[in-house]
């Protein structure tokens, strides 16, 4: 079981709305979808490398076969996936801190949703109904959604700069190696493992270990 | 249609799992439900990203699973009430169309997904790779709101991407402080060795752990 694949941390939540007030929660997701006001408190929150919501109510739960029972629920559900990078506590703040509103919109009418501030409640709101991931696949475990985000910059400038100094003379290529460095300096730094990440991938190890005198055996 | 944001897919499955002991179980695990075998498989052979079957799918960005056993109840005063199966939750961002991924995917770990979905309802129906496209839509349910937080560039272009950004930093590090001509003369033992405006290698390898393991394609060492 683990909620962390190297930098990114998997967060599952369910919570239930009444079918009555669900339609709500859709519009504000489709307000969001097609007006980029709403969003753009999420696009400061970088450290986001995806996230989702989907709202079903009982009778959009798949259904393959007469053997297995229909589902009867009589609330709607509102299921939550993130991909984010940090800890559960530094990500619950983020959004706490600086997206109140928006959160708050996001979970109107969800069952016993305390709003986003105080945070005391809104952890315990979240942890209750958190669900922990059983398997998570994350194609960059060294990489921040930062990372991933200068590393496309860096690329493009480098680029850039290969063609614009193809010629140059050796005075003429230091100038625009500073001006290169000057329009990346946010963006070159070397990636590293964390502490976290450290942790994750020290419980792979040891299994590998622990596996790999009984395979020679 | 939420499912997307620009050339990124949200898909989301809830894939039924069957009640009861199944005829066929993992080694060790006979007499368990389907649902333990289901979790097994996950947590036990999966294993995490540094030797996921998920590596081996093109341009997987991100994908997890769960099992949902239940809902949870929020307490008085509000309603108790149950699942009648418990759900494998499967979710994946992805670069591209629905059909091209899941193609993909069939073609890359067709055992070990179907492994791993052979305890879920209506399985059985599987035999190829079109019939598993339709089984898995049976499943999926439509995003109310996705959003994407990254760069909208195929997998490859973005394990370059940082492929690049970490040899260029090491460059900048190494090479303050020199004149013009040892910088120029560097960089472009940089650039034939890093190949910027080559996708395909150097690169860096999807899921891989450690700096030690991260990069492959690169046919020799030295510069940077």
């Amino acid at each position: 079981m683990s909620n962390i694949a190297g930098k990114a941390y998997a967060m599952n939540v369910v919570t239930p709305l009444r079918w009555y007030t669900a339609w709500f929660n859709k519009l504000m997701f489709w307000v969001s979808g097609h007006f980029n006001f709403v969003t753009k408190g999420l696009q400061t929150l970088s450290l986001i490398h995806y996230a989702r919501w989907v709202v079903i109510d009982g009778s959009q739960f798949p259904r393959l076969s007469d053997k297995q029972p229909p589902e009867e629920l009589k609330y709607t559900y509102m299921l939550f996936f993130s991909n984010f990078n940090g800890s559960w506590d530094q990500y619950v703040d983020s959004f706490s801190s600086a997206i109140p509103t928006g959160l708050n919109i996001f979970w109107a009418f969800n069952i016993k949703y305390p709003c986003s501030v105080p945070m005391l409640p809104f952890h315990r709101y979240i942890t209750a109904n958190q669900i922990w991931t059983d398997h998570y696949y994350n194609a960059y475990p060294m990489a921040a959604s930062n990372d991933v985000k200068a590393a496309q910059r860096v690329r493009n400038g480098l680029l850039g700069f290969i063609a614009d100094t193809k010629d140059s003379s050796a005075q003429d290529f230091q100038l625009k190696y500073n001006q290169l460095l000057m329009t990346l300096q946010h963006d070159v730094s070397q990636m590293g493992p964390n502490p976290i990440v450290s942790l994750s991938a020290w419980a792979v190890e040891d299994r590998l270990r622990k596996e790999r005198p009984a395979a020679g055996a | 249609m939420a499912n997307q944001m620009g050339n990124a897919y949200a898909l989301t499955l809830l894939c039924p799992i069957r009640h009861g002991v199944p005829q066929q179980c993992p080694e060790g695990l006979g007499g368990q439900t389907s649902a333990a075998c289901v979790r097994y498989l996950l947590q036990d052979v999966m294993r995490v990203s540094l030797d996921s079957p998920m590596a081996k799918v093109p341009n997987t960005y991100l994908s997890r699973f769960y099992i949902l056993e239940d809902v949870p109840y929020q307490g008085k005063p509000a309603k108790l009430e149950h699942l009648g199966s418990n759900y494998l939750v499967f979710c994946a961002d992805f670069h591209g169309d629905l059909d091209t991924w899941l193609t993909g995917m069939w073609n890359a770990i067709q055992p070990e997904i179907c492994g791993l979905l052979q305890y879920c309802f209506g399985f059985e129906s599987v035999h190829d790779c079109a019939s598993f496209i339709t089984w898995i839509k049976k499943c999926q349910v439509e995003t109310t709101f996705f959003f994407d937080g990254s760069t909208d560039e195929p997998l490859a272009v973005q394990l370059k991407n940082l492929y690049l950004k970490q040899e260029f930093s090491k460059f900048v590090y190494a090479n303050q402080g020199n004149g013009p001509e040892t910088i120029q003369a560097n960089f472009r033992e940089f650039v034939a060795l890093t190949q910027p405006d080559n996708i395909d290698a150097p690169t860096w390898k999807p899921g891989a752990y450690g700096l030690d393991k991260v990069v492959s394609g690169l046919k020799t060492q030295g510069a940077g």
